[in-house]
């Protein structure tokens, strides 16, 4: 395939490589500042942007960059930003064998970023790139393998021999949070309200011993074990002013097992769900928080600020 | 009663069914201008039916058409205003109004929050006198209240237990349910079909208290020990987690100091008012029942006074305004049954079919009303055929059309106002809905057992029953071996059609 004969202005189907060219590659730049090399990778894309809007676009990108660094994988960070007027998803890459610092965390500097420019009312673009580069961001050491790449032009056979291709679709899989709190079954109430209140959780997933989602337990149910509804009928709080309820829970917590309050109304979606059906969870059921399985096995949680900020701002 | 919930009927199924209650309500039109009835009996017959019909079918629309056939009588001249005024049962609806204030103001109280604690607080509670205690509960909770307010608590106690121990609430909640059907039947209070018929027939709490308790009482044990048998399994499950949790030394809820006083004087004074109306207004030379119906306004306006910073709140919120409004376009259409003569024409086809025997007609009376009521609302069901009990002018048959109507409604899950509220507060609570069949297998059981209980009670005691005005302006209730001659025959014809 030459670069960029196949760009449609549908991604869908389309490999990653098809989103930009050799001239786009920014291959061994010398820079080091993050802005810097943002604003040098946009005037890369220059003749797809328009020059009239190219200090917008950095800026935009910039701003983006200092809200939630996007360092996705070691050494490898993917800016992005939405930009009006944009027709399609574009791409500029840039590699660095100094090393960019993205963040001030450890692991910060990137050797391999990626630039991405989506149509502002493309709410899925962006998170179909990152969809079609999970193969290669979860294997360790390509931020090195492609830095030692010596030209433009093999830093785009290596996207293209890659095979990476957009998904039709954004899966439930893309958007979630791998990392996330949880419980066992056989914990106490004691542990769940440690981690809400270490966490400032409403929702607390509880599984079993092999990784398998047993239940859900919310604050609200924790709250509700203290107030069932024959005491909230009450219009005079008096009998309760001191949370004389809580008394209780404080005297069992540690020997009430989360088993007894977790419940099982909660939604879940498959991995390989369309992300759509996670909105659709969230607003047909009203709940705050959808929990992602493989198999029975909970791989993930994806919260409406999530949802929100991966589908409609990232 | 009412029917599933119709919430996000596609326009397909709208149709379908729209049409459905058209053509059933054209081939009533046709029935029964083939039996000959007059202009006015068609009209009101098919407006009937077809509120009827929209209940079962449409139970989200069920005011809008009980409007709308109101206004078709209105406009086709077989309804007046004064027709309607009179036929509406005001009294009736008024009491029920103070009651659901007066109900209302009780929660707040934490009247009910105090008799939830006593059983939560319990010791050595088993699953067994769990069971128990929530049926009688719910039975003498629906005598004294009403069989809506009686289940909204009872669930709450239910679920209470039931979720904090990990169990299914659902045996508990069915017999919940069909203890609250059976103890409606209890009292004049108890369902807005005994207040009808108590209305109606000038029965006083007292004739309850004497000929319909007692059925009640009976009703209830019979299906007791039925429903302890039927959920041996899932009773002994919750008496193993109840000593489990015994063991660990935790209780069933939080109990906290509830002021519970106010309410509980509250609520003696408004039953005893109930219950002593008849003698309060002899003493007072009142007309008869005019306490009983003015009594829950008077109460509901004293405590409306007492907490006037909430008053707009009971008027507004407590008060179910979309159900009596139904219930008063419903009478009103029923009146039009009676004042059509529909009424005293079912009457003498029945009383012929049936050789105007008491006797015969009490079972009869009371299977119709059983099986008419597990499909249909049972008020409606009552306010269709309670003209034509009042026809065959038999005491004992308005205590088969009560008994009918209540136990009746235990045999599906949408027999009656209690069923649907209980279901609906399982499904907003568990999101899944209970099980139809799970239901119609225990709840046919217990409907029979319990009809023929009462069928047997009231056949004992129908001898008994004192052959009085039933009305002022009735007959005599007439039983063939009472002691006194039973002047009444069955009408000779309807009433002159207007």
């Amino acid at each position: 395939m030459s670069q960029g004969d196949s760009m449609a202005d549908s991604t869908n189907g389309a490999s990653f490589s098809s989103l930009f060219t050799s001239y786009q590659v920014l291959c061994h730049t010398p820079i080091v500042d993050r802005d810097e090399l943002i604003c040098e990778m946009v005037r890369a894309l220059g003749p797809a942007l328009g020059q009239g809007q190219l200090d917008q676009v950095v800026k935009l990108a910039i701003e983006r960059e200092d809200e939630m660094p996007s360092v996705l994988a070691p050494g490898i960070a993917l800016p992005h930003a939405r930009i009006r007027g944009l027709q399609r998803l574009v791409v500029a890459v840039s590699t660095s064998q100094k090393g960019v610092r993205f963040s001030d965390d450890v692991g910060g500097v990137v050797k391999l970023i990626i630039l991405v420019l989506t149509p502002h009312d493309s709410p899925a673009a962006y998170l179909q790139a990152v969809s079609s580069l999970a193969g290669i961001l979860q294997v360790p050491g390509t931020a090195d393998k492609v830095a030692d790449l010596d030209s433009g032009e093999k830093v785009w056979h290596f996207f293209d021999r890659g095979g990476l291709i957009l998904p039709d679709y954004v899966c439930a899989g893309d958007i979630m949070r791998r990392q996330f709190v949880s419980v066992h079954s056989d914990d106490t109430c004691e542990a769940a309200i440690d981690l809400f209140v270490r966490h400032q959780l409403a929702d607390l997933p509880v599984v079993d011993t092999d990784g398998r989602l047993a239940g859900l337990v919310t604050a609200d149910a924790l709250l509700k074990v203290c107030l069932p509804d024959y005491i909230l009928w009450m219009q005079d709080l008096s009998p309760i002013i001191n949370f004389e309820p809580f008394a209780e829970l404080l005297r069992n917590e540690g020997k009430t097992w989360l088993a007894d309050i977790m419940s099982d109304d909660y939604v879940t979606v498959s991995e390989d769900s369309p992300a759509i059906e996670v909105a659709k969870g969230m607003c047909k059921r009203g709940v705050r928080q959808v929990l992602v399985l493989r198999g029975e096995e909970l791989v993930g949680v994806i919260a409406i600020e999530d949802f929100i900020t991966k589908v409609l701002r990232e | 009663m009412p029917s599933v919930r119709h919430k996000g009927l596609t326009p397909k199924q709208m149709f379908v069914r729209g049409m459905l209650v058209l053509v059933l309500s054209a081939s009533t039109a046709l029935f029964v201008r083939a039996l000959d009835y007059t202009g006015p009996q068609v009209i009101a017959c098919t407006v009937f039916a077809m509120t009827v019909l929209a209940t079962l079918l449409f139970w989200e629309f069920r005011l809008a058409v009980a409007f709308l056939g109101i206004a078709a009588l209105f406009s086709c001249d077989v309804l007046t205003l004064d027709r309607f005024v009179e036929s509406c049962e005001l009294p009736v609806i008024l009491f029920l109004v103070g009651m659901m204030i007066t109900v209302g103001v009780l929660k707040e109280l934490g009247f009910f929050s105090w008799i939830i604690q006593l059983i939560v607080g319990m010791h050595h509670m088993t699953g067994t006198a769990f069971a128990v205690t929530v049926m009688v509960l719910s039975a003498l909770l629906a005598c004294a209240v009403d069989e809506v307010t009686s289940i909204v608590f009872v669930c709450a106690l239910v679920f209470q237990v039931c979720d904090t121990l990990r169990v299914s609430a659902t045996p508990f909640l069915i017999m919940a349910v069909m203890a609250t059907n059976i103890g409606s039947a209890g009292t004049m209070i108890g369902n807005p079909v005994g207040l009808l018929i108590s209305h109606r027939a000038g029965f006083t709490f007292e004739d309850f208290l004497i000929w319909a308790f007692p059925v009640m009482l009976a009703c209830l044990l019979t299906a007791v020990g039925v429903l302890l048998v039927w959920f041996r399994r899932e009773i002994r499950e919750l008496s193993e987690r109840l000593e489990e949790r015994r063991q660990q030394k935790q209780a069933l809820g939080p109990l906290v100091r509830v002021p519970y006083r106010k309410g509980l004087v509250i609520f003696v004074v408004t039953v005893a008012a109930i219950a002593f109306h008849h003698r309060l207004e002899a003493l007072l030379d009142l007309e008869q029942n005019t306490l009983l119906m003015t009594a829950p306004l008077a109460i509901a306006g004293i405590l409306m006074v007492w907490r006037h910073e909430r008053a707009k709140h009971y008027i507004e919120v407590e008060v179910d305004w979309w159900e009596l409004l139904f219930f008063m376009m419903l009478f009103a259409k029923a009146g039009a049954l009676e004042h059509t003569g529909v009424a005293s024409r079912v009457a003498r086809d029945f009383g012929t079919a049936f050789h105007g025997s008491p006797a015969l007609l009490l079972p009869v009376i009371l299977g119709i009303s059983a099986i008419g009521s597990a499909f249909v609302d049972n008020v409606v069901f009552v306010a269709a055929f309670m003209p034509v009990v009042r026809e065959l002018q038999a005491t004992p048959l308005w205590w088969a059309l009560l008994f009918g109507a209540c136990l009746g409604g235990n045999v599906t899950m949408i027999g009656s106002a209690a069923n649907v509220i209980a279901i609906g507060v399982f499904e907003k609570r568990h999101r899944r809905s209970l099980d139809f069949w799970q239901w119609l297998k225990v709840g046919t059981v217990v409907g029979v057992v319990t009809c023929v209980v009462a069928w047997g009670g009231l056949t004992l005691m129908a001898k008994h029953m004192p052959v009085r005005p039933l009305h002022p302006h009735d007959g005599w209730g007439a039983w063939p071996d009472s002691h006194e001659a039973a002047p009444a025959a069955l009408p000779d014809g309807p009433e002159e059609p207007r």
